[in-house]
């Protein structure tokens, strides 16, 4: 039974990050296809940091610095230069997952996975068989609160919500909706660099080339079932989490009798059954901007 | 000045703009631009047969991408290209290996019936939960990205795996030469027909019919064209049907064609890159056969770098996606410009 809440732990604390962060991002209005990429830029500056200096600090000090560039990239490009958000943010996710690709290649001359001698610091013995988890984990669920504070218990969470939903109304009291979409986005390139980080140096100390497999779209997705509350989200992570390691489980189980390919496809047919019953709960979940204003320009 | 002249002008300004982006990424991985650029350049169109590359890599784009503008233009994100293009792949090889052993009039047809129509269906469920439930299809096409992705890595494992094929990458029994519409260089006239074919047809399905002319008013104003009664469920299911079969038809190409024989993760940029040029040529169908060649150009280029010039190919993937963050982008400069000739 412990080691499936660890398991659980394991894999849930990165996507639930990264669905922070999607959070934050749909509620300034913005859909941020982009995470996936900045998780991987996350998980690739931690490791490859780890290895030239051998410091867990500043490793985590330059994944921070570079997705909080990255972010502040991608708001330009959708805000100032009014870029269709969704091929703009898979546009950031291929530069991420082909940056990190080219940045290995570049610095060992191969493709092959990049390990460090060590990663993220461990909660320690003391716990028994959970102290393989990294402090991370921890520091999780005080950033879930924080976050839900953020949102929903503060002035800026109110304008933040604001300038998603009626920016019209949110200028009209003179709130700049464009700083406050940069601040949103900003804070989601922290939280995506310490969910790539989790991933990468949290348990296995390793990045290799689109480790990230989809996790970025998953707490997108996670996000929208959440209906964009930083509480419901966690818990919609929580679940993709669950399935995900649930697949795991049955590989252990069913051995070769279950091709593992498949099962390793379930947390990808939980993503789809997640968007489809929030689209059947909440009639429809359909970007903010269609694709009509890229043609009529 | 035209509006077609200055939306041609406003995507060069963003591909220098992207490009500028490439040349600092490249600087700081410790690359010199200007050799990495000239290298791609050198690799994409100016070494022997560069040309003849180019089309070998732009056909199948070429196809894929029509197909992405198709579902473009009717207003659905259709992003799963890469799925669909497997699906194809996948299912062509089935009924290749299916059908092994009978002559080529019938195994290639068959072939081509089963690629489209996989590719089809892998494109129709995201539009069904689209259109019967308004699930994103943004969300659900990229997981049939990685679902697809994943089928073809148990496929080439498993029930095609090639026995005695070693190494690396699992793939499949090389098909019999009989059953190959080109050889691996990847140019012969059936390709070349399939794309012309394709071409015109979706070109006077868009310019010529209803279809095109209320597909098109959908993807700009969902609302009225639905008030004037047209059916938009049909409309967008025989868009999701029309994009998801000619990726699945590239894919069938890319399998009979250049590959012969699946291999796990063939291609992995194919998809993102139709979606590319589809952007590019801001979704004219004529415009996507011109920038295909561009972007088959410097996919041929990919193969190049490490090769030849000893540079990662990966640097493809960071000028496609550098492209991608800024082709939609609408400059303020440049529309101020416009209306400041305009005014005049």
């Amino acid at each position: 039974m412990h080691d499936i809440i660890i398991a659980i732990l394991r894999s849930g604390t990165p996507l639930i990050y990264v669905t922070l962060a999607a959070v934050i991002a749909q509620r300034a209005g913005i859909w941020h296809l982009g995470l996936e990429g900045l998780m991987i830029v996350g998980a690739c500056a931690t490791i490859l940091t780890i290895v030239a200096t051998g410091s867990v600090f500043i490793a985590l000090c330059v994944a921070i610095v570079l997705c909080v560039l990255m972010s502040i990239l991608f708001w330009f490009v959708v805000e100032k230069l009014k870029a269709n958000q969704i091929i703009a943010g898979l546009g950031l996710t291929g530069l991420g997952l082909g940056g990190t690709a080219f940045a290995v290649e570049a610095i060992f001359g191969t493709q092959a996975a990049v390990s460090a001698e060590f990663g993220l610091p461990r909660i320690g013995p003391m716990f028994g068989s959970y102290g393989v988890l990294s402090i991370l984990v921890v520091l999780m669920p005080v950033c879930v609160i924080f976050m839900w504070v953020l949102l929903r218990r503060t002035r800026f969470g109110l304008r933040l919500a604001a300038s998603g939903e009626h920016p019209f109304a949110a200028r009209s009291v003179g709130v700049r909706t464009d700083l406050m979409r940069l601040a949103a986005l900003m804070i989601g390139g922290v939280l995506c660099a310490i969910g790539g980080a989790e991933l990468a140096a949290g348990s296995l100390q390793i990045f290799s080339q689109n480790m990230t497999a989809g996790r970025g779209f998953m707490a997108f997705t996670a996000a929208i079932f959440g209906a964009g509350q930083p509480i419901g989200a966690t818990l919609a992570a929580v679940f993709f989490a669950v399935v995900g390691a649930a697949g795991i489980r049955a590989q252990l189980v069913f051995g070769d009798r279950v091709p593992h390919d498949l099962l390793l496809g379930l947390p990808y047919i939980a993503t789809i059954f997640g968007i489809w019953l929030s689209a059947k709960l909440r009639g429809g979940t359909k970007a903010v901007t269609g694709f009509g204003e890229l043609r009529d320009s | 000045m035209s509006d077609r002249i200055v939306s041609i002008i406003r995507a060069l300004i963003f591909i220098v703009l992207a490009l500028a982006l490439c040349g600092v990424i490249f600087s700081i991985a410790g690359y010199s631009a200007t050799g990495m650029f000239q290298a791609i350049i050198d690799g994409a169109f100016f070494r022997n047969n560069a040309l003849t590359h180019a089309l070998r890599w732009g056909m199948p784009l070429f196809i894929t991408a029509v197909g992405v503008a198709i579902s473009f233009r009717a207003g659905y994100f259709n992003i799963g290209a890469q799925g669909q293009f497997y699906m194809g792949a996948i299912c062509a090889a089935f009924a290749a290996d299916w059908l092994n052993g009978l002559p080529a009039a019938i195994v290639i047809p068959v072939c081509f019936l089963a690629g489209t129509t996989g590719g089809a269906l892998w494109s129709l469920w995201p539009g069904l939960l689209r259109l019967k439930s308004g699930a994103d299809e943004v969300i659900t096409t990229l997981m049939g990205n990685f679902l697809a992705g994943l089928l073809l890595v148990y496929v080439t494992s498993g029930p095609l795996k090639d026995p005695s094929g070693s190494g690396q990458q699992a793939s499949s029994t090389p098909l019999d030469a009989a059953y190959r519409i080109s050889t691996s260089a990847g140019l012969s006239p059936v390709i070349i027909a399939i794309a012309a074919l394709v071409g015109i047809s979706m070109w006077l399905l868009v310019n010529r019919t209803a279809y095109g002319v209320l597909s098109g008013l959908a993807g700009r104003n969902a609302t009225m064209v639905n008030w004037q009664g047209a059916k938009l469920v049909n409309i967008g299911l025989a868009s999701f049907i029309i994009s998801g079969a000619l990726a699945g038809l590239a894919g069938t190409v890319e399998l009979l064609g250049p590959n012969g024989r699946l291999a796990s993760g063939f291609l992995p940029a194919h998809g993102f890159t139709a979606i590319l040029i589809a952007l590019v040529a801001n979704l004219s169908i004529t415009g996507i056969a011109i920038v295909a060649f561009f972007f088959g150009g410097l996919a041929s280029a990919a193969l190049y770098l490490p090769v030849i010039a000893g540079l990662p190919a990966t640097a493809i993937e960071i000028i496609n996606a550098s492209i991608a963050l800024f082709i939609t982008a609408k400059s303020g400069v440049i529309d101020r410009l416009v209306r400041w000739r305009k005014g005049r």
